[in-house]
């Protein structure tokens, strides 16, 4: 009678070990609730190591002890995993604003440059008539046509007098 | 409470219990209110949003019929809830089955165990994708 009380307590703590590793494992693997899946998993290992030492001394079966104790241990180890998870993405979340500055620059860079050598066209039409307006915003025209007129006389030519 | 000296059938009835009360959980909580007891640790400690966030949202709007929506929430969100609604379905008829044909427990546990597996490694492959990724 006393041996089958202690074949039971064996066996009730494998199933409970069993049952407790298999929620970890299903915990682990979730990263919202990973790391708190490590409570459970040292439970369930406390749980089949209990359970093996009950069954070494009275050599009952170990098949559920020891597929707990190997899934409670596989399970506590991904939850362990999620913290060194946690730890890379808030490393990289911290290089994030630098990487984005430097896009931004560069997008500011480019859209200058393009601005820079842009030619500008405006036509506006109304009715017959029509008005073309082109100018060129290259730098190199620009400071070119600004030598051309500086180099001209650029005395008023004040024709009102004349008249 | 015969089941209790087989202790396959009684972890059958802790899972179905547990996965009930996952179901039960997501009945309760509203994705309207969004008065969720468990918020995401991951998101806590890095403030960038994991592979299962909105999880909880998913499920509640699955079992309210609003799938479209469930899907915006979280994209592995029905694959996840499938899994758990076909553990539940599985638990119940393995028991039956167990019951049942006696010369045949062993199989049956076997493909349980196996069947099992490959569910889970289906429903949660792109948890384990991110888990490699990012340890």
């Amino acid at each position: 009678m006393e041996e089958e009380v202690k074949n039971n307590t064996g066996q009730n703590l494998g199933i409970a070990a069993l049952i407790t590793a298999i929620i970890t494992f299903v915990l682990a693997v979730i990263p919202c609730v990973g790391l708190m899946a490590i409570i459970p998993g040292i439970i369930a290992i406390v749980l089949a190591s209990v359970g093996l030492s009950h069954a070494a001394r009275t050599d009952s079966p170990r098949g559920v002890l020891v597929a707990a104790l190997i899934i409670g241990i596989v399970a506590s180890l991904i939850s362990f995993s999620q913290v060194f998870v946690a730890g890379k993405i808030a490393e990289k979340a911290d290089k994030w604003p630098d990487r984005i500055e430097e896009i931004v620059t560069d997008v500011q860079d480019k859209i200058l440059e393009d601005l820079e050598d842009a030619n500008v066209s405006i036509k506006i039409e109304s009715g017959d008539e029509k008005i073309e307006i082109n100018t060129s915003a290259k730098k190199k025209d620009l400071v070119e046509k600004l030598e051309e007129l500086e180099g001209e006389d650029t005395s008023v030519v004040d024709t009102l007098d004349q008249e | 409470m015969k089941f209790i000296k087989e202790p396959y059938l009684t972890i059958n009835v802790v899972l179905t219990g547990v996965i009930m009360l996952i179901m039960i959980y997501s009945v309760i909580f509203s994705p309207d209110k969004d008065d969720y007891p468990v918020t995401c640790i991951h998101e806590k400690l890095t403030g960038e949003p994991c592979v299962s966030c909105g999880l909880s949202h998913s499920f509640s709007l699955i079992l309210r019929g609003r799938v479209e929506e469930a899907y915006q929430w979280n994209v592995y969100g029905m694959r996840v809830f499938l899994f758990f609604a076909l553990q539940l379905l599985m638990r119940i008829a393995f028991s039956l089955f167990y019951i049942r044909f006696t010369d045949t427990r062993k199989q049956l546990i076997m493909m349980d165990i196996i069947g099992s597996i490959l569910l889970f490694l289906i429903a949660f492959r792109q948890f384990f994708v991110y888990l490699i990724k990012y340890s």
